[in-house]
This record gives structure tokens, C-alpha cells and sequence, in this order.
């Protein structure tokens, strides 16, 4: 069942245009994500969502009813923002009950509500505090309990775990994901980190410049993205892209000629990320470079390699060694993919596994 | 849909205030300037008379005294304010218990009433038992027994003092807000590429500042024009008409004279001058507002 | 040694500062409590005395209704320009309606108008209306010079407030009048009040609006201080002693709010 549809929504803000023409659809239950840089047209896409933007043309629909011109407090959907926009003159508990003392609910019952989400946050001991004597994690599971505290029909989360420190950001991450699995609302979160976009999503919306460059699952959009943009926005370190020709069988640039099956052809991209390449001895191997930079990450190395102008990243086992500057020859690795993409159009054209090639 | 209406709804109390309290007064008085209107006279207004109380205004010898009067004034009085303003930001950005206390107590000259200060002033600078006046004396002999109010200059002088004196603190949080802006890190950068204290002042945190201090200036010139109470409290225009600013004249032609066409005439003038200036002033401070934004 | 010395230097300085910021006020204050006799020579070895606090409420001085005259014109004032501005400056703000610029620069322009401007047409007004001399005159002019600059100056406040909680509220299922009174009003509170007081100060010290439009019976304190100059002359501890009065509820107001107080001027012409 369909629950939130975008259809033909543009935003314009005078002549500046924040999101162009785009149609989404977004299902029932569903965690989607919106993914992209600063300024892509996320955070604006999932305001004029919420009601708290209006569109300049096109029809947003919830649950199959147009609400174009409905005000956010019409549209059943909870939101939590990114500094959390907790109301600072009332404590956690009067944050908590907000929502539903809106609606009329009765004291009582709003009571009882607030202490059953504040155990299930675990924010029970905090009540009586005011949102400035609390921590960042805190806040944040403030925030959620206001959101959760009613049914509503989607959540709305707007970078809601930027403001937090790395190990935090990890627990919160896995919580918002056990939540949704428990709760089953639709949700919509923006974020810029592929990261957190990869673990919660059931499907990735990527933008960019105002428009939805991809729309798939996490798995699709790291394995097969559609274009230049995708195939570089995800991954850390990101895939590596190297502008070449296709000349029988073989992609060709300066100090690179990999095996490929496809038919000639002029300015594409090949795309390969670094745990799909291999450092080999054999020096008739596909790539040749020279060490330029060696990274430890703890689970892996990562090697950058430098031929020209020509950079490549591999990642390689954590007990990897080399010196900067040794010459190292560069293949893929057995189970790796490649990607070829068209330069000028930046659309992908052709994916293929390796084949184990003798070289 | 109800809530495009409601941001305009929200402006329409203020609005009608403002409408009926002052763009409403401005265009009787402009209308009224066009007339001969005198109150010891006359009842009602006479007929349109053009152009003829302006030509008066340009033509009399006090107008145009008291434009002078209200040049000086005003240079002097914004030069000294902003001077000393921009010194005693720069002196109470540091911390400490007296730098504290100072920049507690500095809100008192402002929160003191204009008339209250003229009044205290007039009081101090009295020849025979003024504070100020007797105690100037006594260390200076030369000075004992100046009438200092009765000379035009110095009359004129503590003018512009008590004007800096109730100004300068308003001034100085203005500074010191602007000084609060700019970042630690540039003055911090300067002086470990080998700056001097002085040469951090003089080309960090100084060109830094030029934002404010423009606004500031501004502000002042438009309060300088304004400044009324310490003219009757203070000098009462004198001596003679020496101290005899525009605003001042304005209130002597209305209200000593009732000659309102004429007054009316003058306050336009005025108005002219400050829309001039206030026209400047807005803009500067709403492409202060964008760089700010960007 | 040369940061002693700075450090002398720059307390030396404060030490002149404050001095010159002090000293007429406390040269009123010590002549508000002088004997007539004593109050014409600069003696620090006098016999307190409060009787100037007693002449100046008696005939002929009655500065009794004064004070009421001033408590009542800027209380009222402030009753009705605070809310007014109030939601003036929360559209500003927070809406990006069409011809906002124009009104807002309309908004600033006015409270440049010089006073004398203003109070020329008004004058003549109040007196066909049978006005004259009255608070609600006074009430009237007041308004014309505080509302813009309260709108200005809470404006500047309410910029400052996060946009978050209340767009929070506003999902969350509150109408925009319900945002106004349950998220903006209470987290603006200090900012308004420090507004408020502001316009207090203002409206309380304002000197030329009474002198034109009052003779008797709703004439402020600035304006009764003219009074003390009489025919004998200047009688300087009756005027000290009523403008003793007149500062120290403004002072009081001044220091409570003295932190907001810069901010909220600062904001208002800087941001």
C-alpha cells in the first residue's frame, strides 16, 4: 500500500531551484532515505513532506489524500529535527506530552502514555529535568519519545543523529533501527551519511542538485549504482574511476589495460571499488603504479597508488606492507566487479564480474 | 488557505499604530508647511501658500544659524562619541572584576534622562558653587570664574559633552557586540605570525570593526539630529541663539512663536535631512544583514 | 614588567571611566540630601537631611501626581506597544511574506523622525480634540516613537530563538496561534521583557512630548524639573532631590536587565 507519493513536486525559491519536477513513491512501512550532499534538495524534499514548506508546483498525496494545502498539524506525521527542536521552557515530561495534550487527551491517560515511552527510552529517571540540564544522547531520546509517543502515520527525521559523537551516533543507529522494526511506521530520514543511509534504509533515495539520481536498495545502490555521482558518493574510500577507452576486449588508459567484455568504445569510466582490486607480483599484471600512500584502518590497508595523474585506491589485509614509492602491480580480485560508465552522459553502461584472467 | 493571511494579520496592530502615529502626523505637517498658519492670528489655516515658508526658511538668518549650530553639533559630537566608543570597547573586551563593573555601570548614563542630565550639568558648570566649574578653578587659576555657559563656545562645549556622556555607553555595547563577532582565531593567527599588540588592532581587529562602526556612526549622526532635551535644560538655545539647533528652532517657531505653517516648513526640512540619512543607513544594514547570512 | 605596566595602564583607565561615569550622578545624589545653605558650595561636610524629599511632594511642587503621570503614561505605553510589536516583529521574523522588506524598512525609517516633527501636527490635533493636557496624549506621541523601535529590538530577540521547536510544535498538531502562545511567548519571554523595560526607560525619561503637550495636569518628571527654575533662581536640592527620583527606578530597571540589555541592542542594529 502506498502511503506518501510525490508527484511532479518542484520547489523553487525565486529563480533558485531546490528540488526539480521529481516523483516518489514511498510504501507502507518503509524506511526510505534520503541521501546527498548539502544542498541536494533533501532537507527541503521531506519539509514541504511535513507541511512546513509549501510546493511551487505538483501534488503531494498521504495515505492516497492530497495535502497540499494542509498545515503540518493536519497531516498526522511526527518528526524529529536535527538539534532536536525540544521546547526548552518545559521539562522532559511536559515535552514528551505535548503531542498528545494537543489532541485532548485526558490527564491521566497522558500520564500513563509518557511513562510507558520514557521506560521504552529509557529516559523514566529524567522526567522532571528541563531539556538544558541534559546530555546530547539525551536530547536526542527526547526527541524520539515526542515522535513516538502517538501512532502516527509516517516519521519524519531530519539528520537526527548528526549532532551526536561517532560511538553514540553507532548505538542510536541500531535503536532507531530495532524501533522501526517494532513500531512498523513509514519512515522518511534525510542524512548526508551513506553510512547511517546503508544500515537503516530499505531503499535509498540518492539526490543531487535537486533530483533523485537513484532510487533503490542499499545492496543495488553500493553494487550497481546508476551513474558517475552514485558510484562515487558511496563507498569510503570511494571507488575508484579511471577514464579510458575499450579497444578490443581490453579497457585501456596510461599504465592500465583490464580485460573487459564489451565492445569498443571511447571515453567511458571505469569504475572499481578498492576491495575488488588485488596488489600482485607479477609485473604483467593490469595496473602499474607506485605506492603513494599507505593507510592503516584497522580492519584492512588501504594503498593509494599513483601512475600521473592517475590515482587508485586498494584495499588489501591489515597485514599488508610496502614503502612509499615501491612499484606495485595492480588486478583485480577474482570476486570483484567492474563498472563502465559513459563519460559524457555519466549513466553507467555496462556492469561485469571478473573473470580470473591469466595475466 | 487561512495561513497565508496569518503572517500579514500578525503586522496589522503595529501597523495601524504606526500609520496613525506617525505617517499620518507627517502628512498633515506637510500639507500644513504649504500653509500660513498662525496660531496667534488665527484660527484655521489660510489658503495654500507654495513654496512660501520654505523661501522663508532659506532666506532667515536664524534657520540658517541654526543649521550651522546643528553641523557642528553633530560632527563633534559623533566624532567624540565614536572615538571614545571604539577605545572603551577595546579597553572592556578583557575580563576581569573592574572591567566588569565598568561595563555594568556604563548603562547608567544612557538609562538617565536627557532632560535630568542637562539639568545636573547646568548645575555643575554653574561659575559661583558648580562643581565642575569651581573645581576646574581651583586647579587652574586661569580658568576661576569662567561664566561657562554665558561664552557661545564653551556654552556649545558642554553641549556636546553631556550628549558624549549619555551617548558614548550605547555606543560602546554596539562596539562591543561587533567586536564580539569577529573571530579569536584571526587575532590569534596574527600574532603568532609576529604581529604586535598594536599592529593586531590597528589591521586585524580595526578593519574587522568597519561594519559596525559605520552603522554606529550613523545611528549617532540620526540621535545628534534628535537631541532636544539638554538644548532647553542645559543652554535654553543660548546665548543668544548660539545653541540653537534645528530641532530646537523648530520648537521655538512652533510653540514659542505658533507661526505652525512655517514650523511645519522647517520640520520638513529636518525630516528631509533624517530620510536622507536613515535611507543610507538601511541600506547599509540590510547588506550588513546578507553578508552575515552568506 | 611591561605587562604590569599595560595592566596598570588599563586599570588606571577604568578606574577615569568610571569615575566620569559616576561622579554627576553622585554629585546629584549628595546634593539631593544638602540643606539649601550647603547646596551652594561644594562641601563634602554637610548635615544630611531628607527634608528635599518631602518639599518636593508638597505644594507648590507637587511632584506626587507627577510621578503618577509618568508611572501611568509609560505603563500604558508599554501595555500597548509591547504586544503590538510583539507580533509585528514575530512576522518579521519568522515569515517571508511579499513587501516585507519595504514594510520593515518603513518600520526603521520612522523611529529616525525627530520628535519636534511629530509632535507639531499632534499638537495641533490634540488641541481641535480638547487633548491638551492630557495622558492619553501623552500615551499617543509616546507610541509613535517606541513601537517601531520595540518591534526592531525584539525582533532581534526573536531571530536569535531556534526556528526548531516551533515548526516541532507545529507538527506535533498546534495551530500557529497555539505555536505563538505555548513555544514563542514563553522562550521569548526574556527578550520581551527586556524590551519592555527599554520602552519603560524610554517613554519614562521622554522630555519634549510633555513640555509641548502638558501644562498641569499630566505634566511627567523631566518636565516638572523645569519647575525648580524659578524667580529666586535654580534651587538646585529641590531639583537634585526630585532628580533622584526620577533615576532610581530607571537605574534599578537598567542593572536588572543590564546583560540582555546590550544583547538586545547589539542584536537589533547589528544582525
Amino acid at each position: 500500500m502506498t502511503e506518501v507519493q510525490l508527484v511532479d513536486v518542484e520547489k523553487r525559491y525565486g529563480s533558485f531551484v531546490a528540488l526539480q519536477k521529481q516523483s516518489l513513491t514511498i510504501q507502507q512501512g518503509e524506511f526510505l532515505v534520503l541521501l546527498g550532499p548539502s544542498g541536494c534538495g533533501k532537507t527541503t524534499t521531506m519539509r514541504m513532506i511535513a507541511g512546513l514548506e509549501e510546493v511551487t508546483s505538483g501534488k503531494i498525496l498521504i495515505a492516497n489524500e492530497l495535502v497540499n494545502d494542509k498545515p503540518p498539524k493536519d497531516r498526522d506525521i511526527a518528526m524529529v529535527f536535527q538539534n532536536y527542536g525540544l521546547y526548552p521552557h518545559m521539562s522532559v515530561a511536559q515535552n514528551i506530552e505535548y503531542p498528545l495534550k494537543l489532541r485532548g487527551m485526558d490527564k491521566a491517560t497522558r500520564n500513563k502514555r509518557v511513562l510507558e515511552i520514557a521506560i521504552k527510552v529509557e529516559l523514566e529517571s529524567l522526567l522532571k529535568r528541563r531539556p538544558s540540564q541534559l546530555s546530547g544522547g539525551q536530547r536526542q531520546r527526547v526527541a524520539l519519545a515526542r515522535a513516538i509517543v502517538r501512532t502516527p502515520k509516517i516519521f519524519l527525521m531530519d539528520e537526527p543523529l548528526s549532532n551526536l559523537d561517532a560511538k553514540l551516533r553507532v548505538t542510536m543507529r541500531a535503536e532507531l533501527k530495532h524501533l522501526h522494526h517494532e513500531l512498523g511506521v513509514t519512515t522518511v530520514y534525510v542524512t548526508h551519511d551513506q553510512m547511517e543511509a546503508m544500515t537503516l534504509a530499505s531503499r535509498i533515495a540518492v539526490m543531487r542538485e535537486g533530483r533523485i539520481v537513484q532510487l533503490d536498495t542499499p545492496k543495488n545502490i553500493y553494487s550497481k549504482p546508476d551513474n558517475l555521482f552514485v558510484a562515487g558518493f558511496i563507498g569510503s574510500p570511494s571507488m575508484n574511476l579511471i577514464e579510458g577507452d575499450v579497444r578490443s576486449g581490453f579497457f585501456r588508459a596510461t599504465a592500465v589495460k583490464i580485460p573487459v567484455q564489451f565492445q569498443d568504445a571511447t571515453s567511458v569510466v571505469l569504475g572499481v571499488r578498492p576491495e575488488d582490486l588485488k596488489i600482485v607480483s607479477k609485473n604483467s599484471a593490469p595496473i602499474t603504479a607506485s605506492v603513494y600512500a599507505i593507510e592503516l584502518t584497522g580492519e584492512s590497508t588501504l594503498v593509494t597508488m599513483k601512475h600521473e595523474a592517475t590515482s587508485i585506491c586498494v584495499r588489501e589485509s591489515a597485514d599488508y606492507e610496502a614503502r612509499i614509492n615501491d612499484v606495485c602491480h595492480i588486478a583485480a580480485r577474482t570476486t570483484g566487479k567492474l563498472h563502465l560508465f559513459d563519460k559524457s552522459t555519466g549513466q553507467r553502461i555496462s556492469t561485469c564480474s571478473v573473470k580470473p584472467t591469466k595475466c | 488557505m487561512r495561513d497565508r493571511y496569518f503572517p500579514y494579520a500578525l503586522l496589522v496592530p503595529a501597523f495601524v499604530i504606526v500609520l496613525a502615529t506617525t505617517i499620518y502626523p507627517l502628512a498633515y505637517s506637510f500639507i500644513t508647511s504649504f500653509r500660513e498658519w498662525d496660531l496667534t492670528r488665527q484660527r484655521r489655516p489660510s489658503d495654500f501658500v507654495g513654496f512660501g515658508n520654505y523661501q522663508h526658511a532659506i532666506t532667515e538668518a536664524a534657520f540658517q544659524s541654526s543649521l550651522w549650530v546643528t553641523i557642528i553639533f553633530v560632527f563633534t559630537s559623533v566624532l567624540l562619541t565614536l572615538v571614545l566608543a571604539i577605545l572603551l570597547s577595546l579597553l572592556l573586551r578583557r575580563q576581569g572584576p573592574l572591567h566588569t563593573f565598568t561595563r555594568i555601570i556604563l548603562i547608567l548614563p544612557f538609562a538617565m534622562s536627557p532632560a535630568l542630565i542637562g539639568v545636573s550639568y547646568r548645575f555643575m558648570f554653574n561659575p559661583e558653587f558648580g562643581v565642575i566649574a569651581v573645581g576646574l578653578g581651583s586647579i587652574f587659576p586661569t580658568l576661576k570664574g569662567i561664566p561657562w555657559l554665558a561664552n557661545p563656545n564653551l556654552a556649545m562645549a558642554i553641549l556636546v559633552l553631556t550628549d558624549v556622556w549619555h551617548w558614548t555607553p550605547y555606543m560602546t555595547f554596539m562596539c562591543l557586540g561587533g567586536l564580539a563577532s569577529i573571530p579569536r582565531e584571526t587575532e590569534e593567527a596574527a600574532k603568532i605570525d609576529g604581529a604586535s599588540s598594536f599592529r593586531v588592532m590597528w589591521e586585524i581587529v580595526l578593519p574587522q570593526m568597519k561594519g559596525v562602526i559605520l552603522i554606529t556612526a550613523i545611528l549617532k549622526t540620526i540621535f545628534a539630529l534628535k537631541m532636544f532635551d539638554q538644548v532647553v535644560t542645559l543652554t535654553g538655545g543660548g546665548p543668544g541663539i548660539s545653541t540653537e539647533t534645528l530641532a530646537y528652532f523648530v520648537f521655538k517657531v512652533g510653540f514659542k512663536w505658533f507661526d505652525m505653517g512655517y514650523a511645519s516648513a522647517l520640520a520638513w526640512v529636518l525630516t528631509l535631512i533624517m530620510i536622507f540619512i536613515s535611507f543610507w543607513y538601511v541600506r547599509i544594514l540590510l547588506n550588513e544583514n546578507r553578508a552575515i547570512i552568506k | 614588567m611591561k605587562k604590569k605596566l599595560i595592566w596598570a595602564a588599563e586599570h588606571a583607565l577604568l578606574v577615569v571611566v568610571s569615575f566620569m561615569i559616576i561622579f554627576p550622578i553622585f554629585w546629584m545624589f549628595l546634593t539631593s540630601l544638602k540643606r539649601p545653605i550647603d547646596a551652594y558650595s561644594i562641601t563634602f561636610n554637610f548635615q544630611p537631611t531628607f527634608e528635599n524629599f518631602i518639599t518636593v511632594f508638597r505644594d507648590p511642587w507637587n511632584l506626587g501626581s507627577m510621578v503618577l503621570n509618568s508611572a501611568l503614561v509609560a505603563g500604558i505605553t508599554v501595555m500597548i506597544a509591547v504586544p503590538c510589536s510583539s507580533l509585528a516583529a514575530y512576522s518579521f521574523s519568522r515569515f517571508r511574506v511579499k513587501g516585507r522588506k519595504i514594510l520593515f524598512f518603513l518600520v526603521l525609517s520612522t523611529q529616525f523622525i525627530p520628535a519636534v516633527v511629530i509632535v507639531l501636527p499632534f499638537f495641533l490635533m490634540f488641541r481641535s480634540l480638547g487633548l491638551l493636557d492630557t495622558r492619553i496624549a501623552l500615551i499617543i506621541v509616546n507610541l509613535a516613537i517606541v513601537t517601531p523601535f520595540v518591534i526592531w529590538m525584539i525582533k532581534g530577540f526573536i531571530d536569535a530563538l531556534p526556528v526548531d521547536s516551533e515548526e516541532a510544535a507545529m507538527i506535533d498538531g498546534a495551530s500557529r496561534l497555539r505555536v505563538i502562545r505555548d513555544i514563542v511567548l514563553p522562550m521569548a519571554t526574556p527578550g520581551i521583557l527586556t524590551s519592555s523595560i527599554f520602552c519603560f526607560i524610554l517613554t519614562w525619561n521622554e522630555f519634549l512630548f510633555s513640555l509641548i503637550l502638558t501644562r498641569r495636569n499630566a505634566v511627567t518628571l523631566p518636565v516638572g524639573l523645569v519647575n525648580f527654575r524659578t524667580e529666586r533662581g535654580d534651587l538646585w536640592e529641590l531639583m537634585s532631590a526630585a532628580g533622584v527620583l526620577i533615576t532610581v527606578p530607571i537605574f534599578l530597571m537598567a542593572i536588572l536587565i543590564q546583560k540582555h540589555f546590550t544583547r538586545g541592542m547589539t542584536a537589533g542594529a547589528i544582525k
